[in-house]
This record gives structure tokens, sequence and C-alpha cells, in this order.
């Protein structure tokens, strides 16, 4: 479904990504480990053709096609979605507008209420304008929202449990695993809570702009809950990368 | 109140404080057409908010230049409100004589002057006292010859307790018309009354626009005193006066523009809180493209304990030829005041309009969704199925964007 090849990106002249690749087939659930400032939400910008995120060299594949030029609303439309880790705020625009609005586009029609409704999201929260005073539960909840209401093939969820108070973490959990079959997704997480509901079948973990370590996510997870990074930068320098 | 004809036609030459200084004797002072309301009519007055062909169920002003083409007053609100020509308010009661003229100086200007000398035209309202209506009252002001001056003069009065919403819609009959509107409204909030006063308006290029307003809240009145206009004006100056005379008087005062061509506009809110704990709010979002220039001029002045005011200024700027300029003013008076003020000019943010496109919609699309959320309704304070009503009108007056 997605498949990334060597790639490097810049933010403003500052490389950030050096040399990532990897690849997550369909209906597979991918994660993505790392410290701060390792280049996680950056491969996730890169991937969704955010125009700020400079692709310097290397190549993107979606559902068989080089997406590596192509701008952001034409790999949305592709079946590319993201529920951003800080979206901005959307004044005037309201979410129960905002998600009829997606669906429409992507043949969903009124069934993204049935996403609504699993969300646990409100009429009143349905009526607010997208972000504007949303607790961070709520920030959550309503991208998960609209990143389904496209229907994606694949779906990129930037931290979705940072954040986020344990109720919140639970209904989310839930939700994504049930809403996740049939998907393919890339999960970036800090802390790697989510990971109590989801079984993701590989995890990578980035260091520095490069995969420094791949494999099953729960002895990857064991090991950095137990030794931090560190361990990683060790499995790094052992990999010659 | 007695006006005084010698002053008036000194007034006659006297320009307005602010805005493009008009010459009255280019226009045309009577209405050349034979008057007809033909689906032209019709379909410009819906563009405005006013809906013609349900002027049988809801209660409906109409007026074609100075001609009062339709009156009716919703069967089940007939003795709760008394509509009817201002003229023959005027015959029928010497209290609304008193009213005439007090809230707005018939000397302020020449427009004023002008308005004062013809035969008064528009409409009288009386909301009576403690009725509630919860469907909306319209009234349409409609230019219908070319070059003329429609001066028009309503008056309103919202008795104790009592509660309304009015839509009154001002257009004309074709988009390129030269004109000038000059329309003066008085209204009188009594005690504890509600009053939701809500003007669409849509003009053009040749056409000018000189609104003259003023309001009085008495004790606990609250009134909301919305402005929209959408697209084009040839020239507009505006400064509605409010005076907030009773204790705990509430006014919001809300402006949606959407500035488009070579239009130029001024508009301004002035409020005075005269009585304990008064509240005045004046929030303005703009739309500037072309070479649209807009001044907003915003003023509170608190002389009462505990009260409080803010005026708040949204402006997008979608061209590098047009231009907004803010002139928020707050005077206090008082120790326990509180008068605030905030506003913020600026562009469409690229992260909201990635954000969007992130969700599948083009760059056209993110944009257009944007700024029809910065013309925002909320503030106007209205029931749903009439925010509804207005929100569409705006998404179809800017529809090419």
């Amino acid at each position: 479904m997605l498949r990334v090849e060597n790639l490097h990106v810049a933010v403003r002249d500052r490389l950030i990504l050096k040399g990532v690749s990897l690849e997550v087939g369909d209906g597979e659930v991918h994660v993505i480990f790392g410290p701060n400032g390792s280049g996680k939400s950056t491969l996730a910008m890169a991937i969704i053709g955010h125009p700020d995120y400079r692709i310097v060299s290397g190549r993107i594949f979606f559902d068989g096609q080089d997406i590596t030029e192509k701008p952001i609303d034409e790999r949305a439309r592709m079946g590319i979605s993201i529920a951003f880790q800080n979206p901005p705020k959307l004044h005037g625009v309201k979410l129960k507008d905002l998600l009829a609005r997606i669906a429409s586009e992507n043949g969903v029609g009124e069934r993204f209420l049935e996403i609504v409704d699993r969300l646990n999201i409100s009429q009143e929260h349905l009526n607010r304008y997208v972000n504007v005073g949303f607790s961070g539960g709520e920030i959550k909840r309503c991208e998960l929202a609209q990143a389904l209401a496209s229907n994606p093939k694949l779906i990129i969820l930037d931290e979705p449990d940072s954040g986020v108070d344990v109720g919140n973490l639970e209904l989310i959990g839930r939700f994504l695993s049930e809403s996740l079959r049939g998907r393919s997704a890339l999960i970036i997480t800090h802390h790697g809570y989510i990971l109590r509901h989801l079984k993701p079948v590989k995890a990578h973990v980035l260091i520095d702009g490069v995969i420094a370590c791949e494999g099953d996510p729960d002895q990857i997870l064991n090991r950095i809950m137990k030794d931090g990074y560190r361990w990683c930068e060790r499995c790094r320098l052992m990999r010659g990368v | 109140m007695q006006v005084d004809e010698r002053r008036l036609r000194e007034a006659l030459s006297k320009p307005a404080e602010y805005g493009e200084d008009l010459d009255l004797g280019e226009f045309e002072q009577e209405s050349r057409e034979r008057v007809e309301v033909d689906e032209d009519v019709r379909r410009r007055s819906l563009e405005v908010g006013v809906d013609l062909r349900r002027a049988s169920s809801l209660t409906t002003f109409l007026q074609i230049d100075h001609e009062i083409a339709y009156r009716a007053v919703q069967k089940q609100f007939q003795g709760d409100i008394e509509l009817m020509p201002i003229q023959e308010a005027l015959e029928r009661y010497p209290w609304v004589r008193e009213l005439f003229w007090n809230l707005v100086s018939p000397y302020a200007d020449k427009y004023t002057a002008y308005n004062a000398l013809r035969p008064p035209s528009g409409f009288f309202l009386r909301i009576l006292e403690g009725r509630r209506l919860h469907m909306p009252i319209q009234a349409c002001f409609f230019s219908y010859s070319p070059g003329i001056i429609q001066s028009v003069h309503n008056l309103i009065v919202a008795e104790p307790g009592s509660e309304a919403y009015i839509i009154t819609g001002c257009t004309m009959r074709r988009g390129d018309q030269k004109g000038l509107h000059i329309g003066v409204t008085e209204i009188f909030v009594k005690p504890g009354a509600k009053l939701n006063y809500t003007m669409i308006h849509r003009w053009g290029p040749n056409f000018h626009v000189r609104p003259r307003t003023g309001i009085i809240l008495e004790e606990s009145a609250a009134t909301s005193y919305n402005y929209v206009l959408l697209g084009h004006v040839g020239s507009f100056q505006s400064k509605p006066f409010t005076r907030l005379e009773g204790r705990g008087a509430t006014i919001s005062m809300s402006n949606i523009i959407y500035l488009d061509g070579s239009s130029k506009m001024d508009m301004g809110g002035d409020c005075s809180i005269a009585g304990k704990n008064g509240r005045a709010e004046l929030t303005t979002s703009a739309v500037a493209l072309d070479r649209a220039k807009l001044t907003m001029r915003g003023r509170i002045l608190c002389e009462a304990d505990d009260g409080r005011g803010h005026i708040s200024c949204r402006g997008l700027m979608l061209s590098d030829e047009a231009e907004i300029y803010t002139i928020p003013e707050l005077i206090s008076r008082r120790m326990n005041a509180s008068l605030t003020h905030e506003a913020a000019i600026g562009r469409i943010s690229e992260d909201q309009l990635i954000y969007l496109m992130s969700r599948g919609l083009s760059r056209e699309e993110a944009e257009s969704l944007i700024v029809r959320g910065f013309l925002d309704v909320s503030p106007l304070n209205l029931p749903s199925f009439l925010e509804e009503s207005i929100k569409k009108i705006i998404d179809l007056a800017i529809k090419g964007f």
C-alpha cells in the first residue's frame, strides 16, 4: 500500500529525514517509535505531501503509484488521511459541516454519523467550530472522525495517545481497533499507550532521521520502556547505520 | 419633534463628518417609472433575506422607491404589533410625532436634512407590551427608478417586555443602477424589551448609501443591531449611535462585510453607556477584495458604574490593492468600568488551508470554506432557522469567490 524509499526530507534548509525506507502492506498496521525530534512527524508530513516538507531525494509510492510529486489534496483524494497532533483552529467552520463535506466528497454520505457516534462526539461538540475551545481529548476524537470520514485506504495517526486522559484513551483505542480493520495504518507514538488496544504487525524506531531498528512491536516497546532509546542508539551502531 | 425648516435648508450643504461627500443635485428626487412588483423584484428581495412569496404568511412591509407596495401583518400577530407607513402613524399618534427625529438629528448633515425636508416615507412598527413574536417581521426597501434618492425614515417602538426579530433587506433593481439610499432609523427599546434588528444590504458600484440610526435602550432592554453588506457599493457611510439609558441594558452591534470591486465603505458604531451595568459590544468581521476600501470606526463611552464594553474587528485581506483601516475608541469615566478592544487583520492562514487540503479539498475549495467561516453569523444572535437562511444568503452572494 505504502512504500517509502530512501527518503530525505528538509524543513526550510534543515535536513530532518536522512534516508528512511519502509513498506506498509495492504491492511497492515505499523507503528513508528522515536524520541522527540527524531523526525516522526516529518515522516508523516512528507507522506501526506505537506508543502513545507521538501523531499530532497527518495520516492514515495502509494497504491502502486509514485506520489512523490503529487500535491497534498490529490494524495488525500487517492486515499491517504491523517489525524494531526496539533491541528489549527477553524473559526466559523462547524465540525458537523466539515465532516459532512469530507464524507460527501468521498461517497461516505450519512455514514459519517456512525463514526461520530462511536467516538462519542456530542451534538453540542458537532455544532462548535473545528478545534476552537476543544479539550485535548476532543481534538483527538475530532481528528479521528475527520481522518475516517473520508474512508481512507491508509491512515496516519500522529500521536493519537498524547495529551489524553485514561477515559479518552480507552475510547480511542476501542474505536481504532474496530476502524482500522482492513485499512493500512501508520501510527506515530512516543510512549506507546495506544498499543494496549492495537496489535501492529511491525514497529520502526526512528532516531535522528533514520530508521534505527525494526521488528516486533511488543518486543521493541518493552526494550524502550526498560532501557529507553539509548538501547536503540546502540542498536543503530551495531547495524552500522 | 418640531423641525426648523430654515436650519434644514442650511444643513443641505453640510457634508457628513466622514465618508465621500455627494452632490445631491446629481440624483433624481422622484421616481420616473411606474413601479411594478415583478419577478426581478421578488428575486432581488430574496437575495437580501425578504421572501415576498411568503408575504401573505409573514408580516411584511415592501417599499419601492417611495411607494408602499405591500404591507400586511401576519394573522396570528394581529393585535400584537402595529405596522403602518410612518406618515400614517405621524397623523394618528401625537406621541409618535414627539419621538420623530428624537434619536437622529435632522440637522446632522445634508442627508438627514434632505430626508427631513421630504414627505416622510418608511414604516412605523410598534410591538405591544409583553408580546413575543417568534416569527420574523420582514421589511424591504427597493430602489427601482434609475438615479433616484430613496429617502426612508423608520421608527420602531418595542414596548416593555416585548420581543421581536426584524429583518430588513435593502437592494435595487439592476446591479449597475445609479442611486442614493438615505435611511433614517430610530429605535426605542423600552424596559425589558428584546429586539433583534438585522439588515442585509446588496448594492452596486454606482449606488451610494447613507444610513443614519439612533437607538435608545431603557432598563434591562437588549438589542442586537446587525448589518450585513455583501458585494459592491459605490460609497457607504454610517455611524449608528446607541444610548444605553437604563440600568442593565445590553447592545450588540455586529457587522458582517464582504466588500469587493472599488467599494468605499466607512462604517462605524457608537455606544454611550449611561445606565449602571450597561453592556455594549461592537463586532465586525470584514473581507476585503479587489480595490475595496473599508474604514471601521468603533467608539464606546462609559459614564456609568460597572459598565462593560468591547470592540472587536477582524479583517481578512484578499487583495494587495484593498485596504482595511480600524479606528477603535474607548472612553471611560468610571473606575469600575471595563472597556476593551481587539483588532486583527490578516490573510488566509496557510496552516488552515493545508489542513483542509489534507482532507481532500482543493485550494480554492479550502479558501472558500475559510472565507465563509470568517463571515460567521453567530454574533448576530439569531434563532437557528434565521441563522441558516442568512448563512445561505451569504454563501450565494460569495459563490463566485
